[in-house]
């Protein structure tokens, strides 16, 4: 059998069969970019032109406010570390980047605190996990910021003192002392407010004890 | 006790098994006369909670958290302190149970802290486990909470924590009708009830670490385990306490390679639900002066290297005269690791010169501990049948020369806390061949010294003062190059020509098992992988 062959006749006019025109139409186009990028750059005036690209490091990115950045550990209101040990991130954490040693706090009303806290920033996926997971506000990924490049992997590493380095005091109050959170928020006690997640409503019976497997 | 927090087996329920009939739910089942109705509920799966029930002690029915509705009754009743009855019908989730249940946990929840944070039993708390299960619901109570003492010390072993304290009573059962001292009090009454020591004690029994295990919730912290781990960083291996005679089962608690803590296990031939605190130290020694790599003129080497040495030392020695030639077995060795040396030792080279060791005898009670502070005596015993020394004979072959050339497998309690009467002139002999587990005396004085395995690290039995062969599992890796006795003995007996092929610790148990009566019924039990305690349920 022969190859079928179907001719496509294109419409067009000559000027668009001979596609010089359409050349010259192109590079004018080019070219009217160019005095305008090269004129508004010089003469500094950014917005009117069209480069997308940024003249890094001179300029630099504007981050959105909630940007997972550098990690840091907040404060207290007396600057100690506000982190608890409580182990939540290091358990929550995907890339197990976190390492904390508790010890017993001096100050019987804090009773924990991390002895050491090391992140392994090389390790960390800045997934965010351990900021949600903290129920102290004593984590944040808030810095906008990066990690730094390093030479040697030790160095990316950060550890408790690092990390409380970028600290700010958490507008959390501490220990219950201060208003009662209600007064401060003004909020009527028996309605949690419109859009909070409400746990689902009980009972949902018992969760079954998992055997350990053995007697 | 791990294993069955809820669906527990009965308080050994009466002995005339007359069979009684309960509806639980619309399900029907016997149970023996006698039975405790919480206990009924829950083996039907209804999953009732409580706080003050605890199957090894007395119900004194205070927390009220375990009600449900009994057909005919007026009220809600304690299914803690409910015996089942015949013909019994019981609704575990009638909207009147559901309610007045919830209402007592709110009620427990008034007060509380919720530090859980910063509290050891977060992950293993009944308080959060029932909350999860039954109420789910945020707080009403908007008043200022009663605020009490934290961080109370009450004894050499345990800090209190008077707010998180749910007034729940078990922690004073257990020193009452288990250690049989009364150290604990509630004190003051209504929202300032507090738990408290009684005048003039401390909690510091030699059983006050079960009222840590038994507390609902983190009122009672272990020191030696404060904040160390979090219980679901934890995996758990079932096994058996080697601090005495007694044969406790336990369950090791470990992470990262590293045993974090030992607790009981419910075995109601041995020791119920409940192990003395002094067992519990005895993971220390797994993770302290370990010798790590075989040792040969007082240098490390490798393994190949270190047992040609010892082989060549052995067998110039038993070349030149075996009646020379002395073994120390260990009552601290698994009953597999005893076999395989009895076995090179009596069958394979044919030595009658044979001594046992082990700690030294102390303290006991008529509770738990025994005397014997070795978990294998009778093992050890009954596999040298009657061909063991003691340590006094072989101070006495060495001081005459009568033994020139020691192999020691095992080296606990074979040099005495106090010198004697273990004190063995060492220095006498030519040749001394050791295959230890710690950096002690005798594996300094060794001329080539082998690391074992410790309890914790191998697999194998131990046979305790009632003649039960109990299962030992490695619950964590072996310290550095450390090999299980078994393994090592073969490579030995290898060296010396003899044939002894044992490629697991279960062939060697399979063997003693057909040759050694004791252990004729003794079962291997089936594999398990540790179970990571995230996954398995609340303790307490
Ligand atoms: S951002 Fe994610 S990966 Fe990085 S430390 Fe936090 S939890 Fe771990
Ligand atoms: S979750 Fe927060 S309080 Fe807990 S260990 Fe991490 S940083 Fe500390
Ligand atoms: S300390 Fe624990 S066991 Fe003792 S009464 Fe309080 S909650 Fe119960
Ligand atoms: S009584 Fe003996 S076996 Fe039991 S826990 Fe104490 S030391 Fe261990
Ligand atoms: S468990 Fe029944 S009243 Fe406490």
């Amino acid at each position: 059998m022969a190859v079928g062959v179907k001719v496509v006749n294109r419409p067009g006019s000559l000027a668009q069969q001979a596609y010089l025109p359409a050349i010259a139409e192109g590079l004018g186009v080019t070219f009217r970019h160019f005095v305008k990028n090269f004129f508004g750059n010089v003469t500094g005036n950014r917005k009117k032109t069209d480069i997308a690209t940024m003249e890094y490091p001179e300029e630099k990115m504007k981050y959105p406010e909630r940007n997972r950045g550098l990690h840091r550990l907040m404060l207290r209101d007396d600057g100690q570390v506000r982190c608890v040990a409580c182990m939540m991130c290091p358990t929550v954490c995907p890339a197990h980047c976190i390492t904390i040693v508790p010890e017993e706090a001096p100050d019987g009303r804090i009773e924990k605190r991390p002895m050491i806290f090391e992140i392994d920033e090389l390790r960390c996926v800045v997934c965010g996990l351990c900021v949600e997971a903290c129920p102290c506000d004593a984590i944040r990924m808030d810095t906008l910021d990066h990690a730094k490049p390093t030479y040697r992997r030790v160095d990316a590493i950060l550890d408790k003192e690092e990390l409380m380095s970028r600290g700010i005091q958490s507008t959390a109050v501490q220990g219950g002392v201060g208003a009662f959170w209600r007064e401060r928020v003004g909020g009527q006690p028996q309605t949690p407010p419109a859009g909070a997640v409400v746990p689902a409503g009980a009972p949902h019976g018992p969760t079954p004890l998992r055997d350990h497997g053995h007697k | 006790m791990t294993t069955t927090p809820i669906t527990g087996t009965p308080p050994s329920p009466a002995p005339a098994t007359e069979l009684v009939t309960v509806t639980v739910d619309g399900k029907t089942q016997q149970f023996p006369k006698g039975t405790v109705l919480l206990e009924a509920c829950n083996q039907m799966g209804a999953g009732v909670p409580f706080f003050c029930y605890h199957p090894g002690l007395t119900s004194p029915a205070v927390c009220r958290q375990c009600l449900v509705d009994v057909k005919g009754q007026p009220k809600p009743v304690p299914s803690c302190y409910t015996p089942v009855a015949d013909k019994m019908e019981v609704m575990t989730k009638s909207p009147r149970a559901l309610d007045v249940r919830r209402q007592m946990l709110e009620f427990t929840l008034v007060n509380h802290p919720i530090d859980c944070p910063i509290c050891d039993k977060a992950g293993e708390c009944l308080l959060q486990k029932h909350y999860f299960d039954w109420d789910a619901k945020l707080a009403r109570n908007d008043g200022i909470k009663v605020k009490k003492a934290k961080v109370v010390d009450i004894g050499p072993r345990i800090v209190l924590d008077q707010e998180r304290c749910i007034l729940c009573t078990r922690c004073i059962r257990v020193c009452d009708e288990v250690a049989k001292t009364h150290q604990l009090e509630m004190a003051d009454r209504g929202d300032h009830e507090v738990l408290t020591t009684a005048p003039g004690h401390q909690l510091d029994n030699p059983y006050s670490l079960n009222t840590v295990d038994v507390c609902p919730v983190g009122a009672l912290t272990s020191k030696d385990f404060r904040f160390a781990m979090r219980a679901w960083e934890l995996y758990t291996t079932p096994s058996i306490c080697p601090g005495c005679a007694t044969g406790c089962n336990i369950e090791v608690h470990h992470s990262h390679g590293k045993i974090q803590r030992l607790i009981p296990r419910q075995n109601d031939q041995v020791n119920e639900h409940w192990m003395c605190d002094e067992g519990r130290l005895t993971y220390k020694r797994v993770h302290a002066q370990r010798l790590a790599a075989p040792m040969s003129g007082g240098v490390p080497v490798d393994w190949d290297r270190a047992l040609d040495d010892a082989g060549r030392a052995l067998r110039v020695a038993l070349d030149a005269g075996p009646a020379q030639v002395g073994v120390v077995m260990n009552a601290q060795s698994t009953n597999e690791d005893l076999y395989a040396l009895a076995r090179l030792t009596f069958d394979h080279l044919g030595l009658g010169k044979v001594y046992l060791a082990g700690l030294d005898q102390g303290w006991s009670d008529d509770i738990l501990v025994s005397a014997d502070k070795n978990p294998n005596t009778a093992g050890a015993m009954a596999i040298g049948a009657g061909r063991l020394r003691t340590l006094l004979d072989l101070a006495n072959d060495l001081k005459s020369g009568a033994v020139t050339t020691l192999l020691v497998v095992g080296t606990h309690g074979v040099i005495g806390k106090d010198g004697a009467p273990g004190a063995l002139p060492l220095d006498r002999l030519t040749t001394l061949v050791v295959v230890g587990t710690h950096r002690d005396e005798v594996t300094a004085a060794a001329k080539v010294a082998l690391p074992l395995a410790e309890w914790a690290e191998s697999d194998g039995t131990f046979t305790n003062r009632l003649g039960m062969v109990q299962r030992v599992r490695a619950a964590v890796p072996p310290a550095g190059d450390s090999l299980p006795g078994w393994e090592i003995l073969s490579h030995l007996a290898r060296k010396l020509g003899a044939t002894m092929e044992f490629t697991e610790a279960k062939t060697v148990f399979a063997e003693a098992k057909q040759k050694l009566p004791f252990m004729k019924d003794a079962e291997w039990g089936r594999p398990l992988l540790p179970v990571q305690l995230r996954f398995a349920g609340s303790r307490g």
